[in-house]
């Protein structure tokens, strides 16, 4: 059966998925930082169900609000490399992410950044939520970067990752491949 | 006289050439300052003197710092010094490419600046592979960039700047304002809608108030304008010499103009709002017409090109400049000096005693395309080598230039293309924009609240609240350039003229010279290109933030941030030093509209006050 197929016959046997957007957040041509972007890219080849969308964030919170607003997702999925501290690089971090509410200024902060164009997953999850914009269920997924150099291409772990997370998007949002 | 400290003149046809008789006509002698014991010292003896830096600590490349040295007892700034504290690197980064990468690459200058990098660009390299753009693709890129400030202007006046004046801010640094604002009628209360400035104050609160969550939904209107004709924004990939490679239609002409008519009601508003804000200001204090004032030297590019003028050639650019929507010039003390794009490129150069710079030999153009005398610190002469170390104040301090016209720090912003368009009178009067000769008159058509014509007029004092103010009367001039650069689109469109660019080959020998001169949001751009055998030996740009953000020049002259700040009084209500909170200079310095975000923080002894100050990194080479 071909992909095609094997896609048409698990959308008609599977139960409704809840409106979904998965998500990247990034800078492009900043190697391990353009993670986030690189999933979206490899899952936009893909043929989704009606209730999922793929989109990159990264044109920045400020319309990101208005578009999670409108759109009405149950869901999303956000992906992006993101340095912390005491985490090992090309390692994926995934948690269920819930706001808790900055002092305004910081927010205002963030807002000025996110306005001069600064792309950041944490402006933009924070900035969403204090204007209540976020779907009731978020999921930040992490990638820690090694390489935050100028350029295309990633480092190996981090390319790694990146295929481990679109496969695993892939797999909880629409049947995998070889099913 | 155009000049009057570079050695140039001009022969009776008008023609420039260099003074007789001068021996080094461009060489100087820098001047010496204190030394750094000698301040010190001075500091020692006067206990009431107070060093305050505001320190940066930014997230992303690109930020502004503040040394200043207060007096707490005259409430006055003694001295300071604006830094750019990061290097950017674009000219370095260009240097050896395809001259095409310029406008992808050049347009990641800034974040806000969207599109303006990549046009100027764009602007630099036909000139230098000698193509003109068909008339729709003039139109195009001035619709695209007049959306672009429909975003740019409110954002900076709503999401950055406005704060400042919000009930929130005047509260806490001014409650005796606060309080008299709660009781001030406005006066275009029938067109905003507000009874009281205490109102307006009130919705000007970050996060909440109904003027910054409404200025986040018309930006966004803004950005569709920009992105229904330019495909996306920011950064724009349809940017291209001699046009734009876009396709337009009826249309995308028709929803561009959806966009456009609501930004017409809104402009009236804001210009009014802001009207009855700064009033109050004034009134209440005239002290406040000091806060952020300096000389009036400004300069500009101008911008909006009329396509049946515009060749692209620097030969014609003084008559395609003068053409242009917003007319180029140079004001100093309150004069307009002139109005040529080639007088304003001859008077340009750049210097770097006080920034993280080596100097260069230059002169490898001592002329213009046109024959004008250029120089050595010249950007078709210069060479950027950058040179890390740490911060002195009496020597180098910053990773900005200090670029100067006729050897004067200027200044640039959406007022000083009002400014020289109505004192110019060089556009012709239309039935949406009138140059008065002292004011712009702009009529804004009517959409949901009637026709209104505003009237912007030169101020007679030059300061914070007047540069925010022009800004605000700027949306209602850029929505009046659309409007009129729509109409013009409408008709070469029914008339089949729908090229939208001119078909060119890359030069892959010999030498070409270009410059893109168009205006960002902030005022005056150029990219200075040159091109050796297909690869781009050099390019530089110069933003309104190379301008204003500058360093003190080799003359002691100190750049627009730190006259303006040096020039503030510190008019906030507090008893204790620990109490200040620095209003004052923060409007000043915000009033210029720097645009990418750096925090900083005020230090005074052992407290530390965190305040935001925006700059715009695409001043920083």
């Amino acid at each position: 059966m071909d992909e095609r197929k094997q896609f048409e016959e698990w959308r008609s046997h599977r139960a409704p998925l809840p409106r979904t957007l998965i998500a990247g957040v990034g800078y492009r041509n900043l190697r391990d930082l353009s993670a986030g972007n690189a999933v979206v890219d490899a899952l936009l080849e893909l043929e989704w169900p009606p209730e999922v969308e793929v989109e990159d964030l990264s044109y920045g919170p400020m319309d990101a609000i208005f578009r999670l607003r409108e759109a009405g997702f149950a869901r999303l999925f956000v992906v992006g490399a993101m340095a912390r501290p005491a985490r090992f690089p090309g390692q994926v971090y995934r948690r269920r992410w819930r706001y808790e509410p900055e002092p305004p200024e910081l927010v205002q902060g963030r807002v000025a950044e996110a306005v001069t164009g600064v792309i950041s997953l944490d402006n933009l999850l924070v900035i969403c939520a204090h204007f209540e914009a976020l779907p009731p269920e978020v999921i930040v997924i992490e990638i820690e970067p090694e390489d935050d150099g100028w350029g295309e291409g990633f480092s190996p772990r981090v390319e790694r990752a990146i295929g481990r997370i679109a496969a695993d998007l892939r797999a909880r949002c629409a049947p995998p491949v070889d099913a | 006289m155009c000049f009057k400290n570079l050695p140039v003149e001009f022969d009776a046809e008008g023609k420039p050439y260099l003074r007789e008789g001068v021996a080094n006509p461009y060489g100087y002698e820098p001047r010496k300052d204190l030394t750094e014991g000698q301040i010190a010292d001075l500091l020692a003896r006067n206990g009431h003197l107070k060093e305050v830096n505001f320190d940066p600590v930014t997230r992303v490349a690109g930020a502004l710092a503040f040394h200043s040295v207060t007096d707490l007892e005259q409430r006055t700034v003694v001295e300071t010094n604006a830094v750019a504290t990061l290097f950017r690197g674009y000219e370095v980064i260009l240097k050896g490419r395809d001259p095409r990468d310029a406008i992808f690459i050049s347009s990641r200058a800034c974040g806000v600046c969207g599109g303006v990098h990549a046009t100027c660009s764009a602007l630099a390299l036909e000139m230098a592979f000698g193509i003109t753009p068909p008339p729709l693709g003039v139109i195009v890129r001035n619709l695209l960039l007049s959306a672009e400030f429909l975003y740019d202007h409110p954002l900076h006046l709503f999401l950055l700047a406005g704060p400042d004046y919000s009930q929130s801010a005047v509260e806490a640094t001014n409650p005796e304002l606060w309080a008299l604002a709660r009781r001030t009628p406005t006066e275009h209360g029938g067109v905003h809608g507000y009874a009281t400035v205490g109102a307006i104050m009130a919705d000007l609160n970050p996060l909440e108030g109904s003027l910054y969550l409404e200025a986040l939904g018309m930006t966004r209107v803004a950005r569709e304008a920009y992105a229904i004709l330019g495909a996306k924004f920011p950064h724009p990939e349809t940017i291209v010499p001699g046009g734009v490679s876009t396709t337009v239609s009826l249309t995308t002409f028709n929803e561009y103009y959806s966009r456009l008519v609501k930004l017409f009601d809104y402009a009236k508003k804001v210009a009014l709002l802001w009207d009855d804000v700064f009033d109050f200001f004034l009134r209440a204090n005239p002290a406040y017409a000091k806060v952020g004032a300096r000389r009036k030297n400004l300069i500009d590019t101008g911008m909006w090109d009329d396509p049946d003028l515009y060749d692209a050639t620097y030969a014609g650019c003084n008559d395609w400049g003068e053409g242009r929507w917003a007319t180029p010039g140079v004001i100093v003390d309150g004069e307009l000096r002139t109005t040529k794009l080639q007088d304003i490129n001859m008077g340009l150069e750049e210097f770097v005693e006080h920034s993280f710079y080596e100097g260069w030999d230059g002169g490898r153009f001592p002329i213009d395309p046109a024959g004008g005398p250029l120089s050595p610190h010249h950007p078709w002469n210069k060479e950027t080598k950058p040179r890390p170390q740490g911060i002195n104040w009496k020597e180098k301090y910053t990773w900005d230039t200090a670029p100067r016209w006729d050897r004067l720090a200027m200044e640039t912003g959406p007022y000083s293309r009002m400014w020289n368009t109505a004192v110019a009178r060089k556009r012709p009067h239309s039935d949406f924009i009138e140059a008065t000769g002292h004011s712009l008159k702009l009529r804004l058509p009517k959409a949901v609240k009637p026709e209104l014509e505003l009237e912007w007029h030169v101020p007679r004092e030059w300061n914070a609240l007047e540069r925010n103010r022009a800004r605000a009367y700027a949306v209602a001039y850029s929505a009046l350039v659309a409007m009129e650069n729509w109409l013009r689109g409408l008709a070469l469109l029914r008339e089949g003229q729908t090229a939208v660019s001119t078909p060119f080959e890359l030069p892959r020998r010999g030498t070409q010279i270009g410059v893109g001169f168009w205006g960002a949001g902030r005022g005056y751009l150029t990219h200075h290109a040159v091109i050796d055998n297909g690869k781009l030996a050099n390019y530089q740009i110069i933003t309104p933030s190379t301008w204003m953000a500058s360093p003190r020049d080799p003359f002691g002259q100190m750049g627009p941030y730190e006259e303006a700040v040096l020039n503030t009084p510190l008019l906030e209500t507090f008893d204790k030093p620990e109490d200040f909170k620095g209003i004052d200079i923060l409007r000043a310095i915000r009033s210029f509209d720097p645009c990418m975000p750096c925090t900083t923080h005020v230090y005074a002894g052992d407290r530390t006050i965190v305040r935001e100050v925006n700059t715009c990194a695409c001043g920083v080479d």
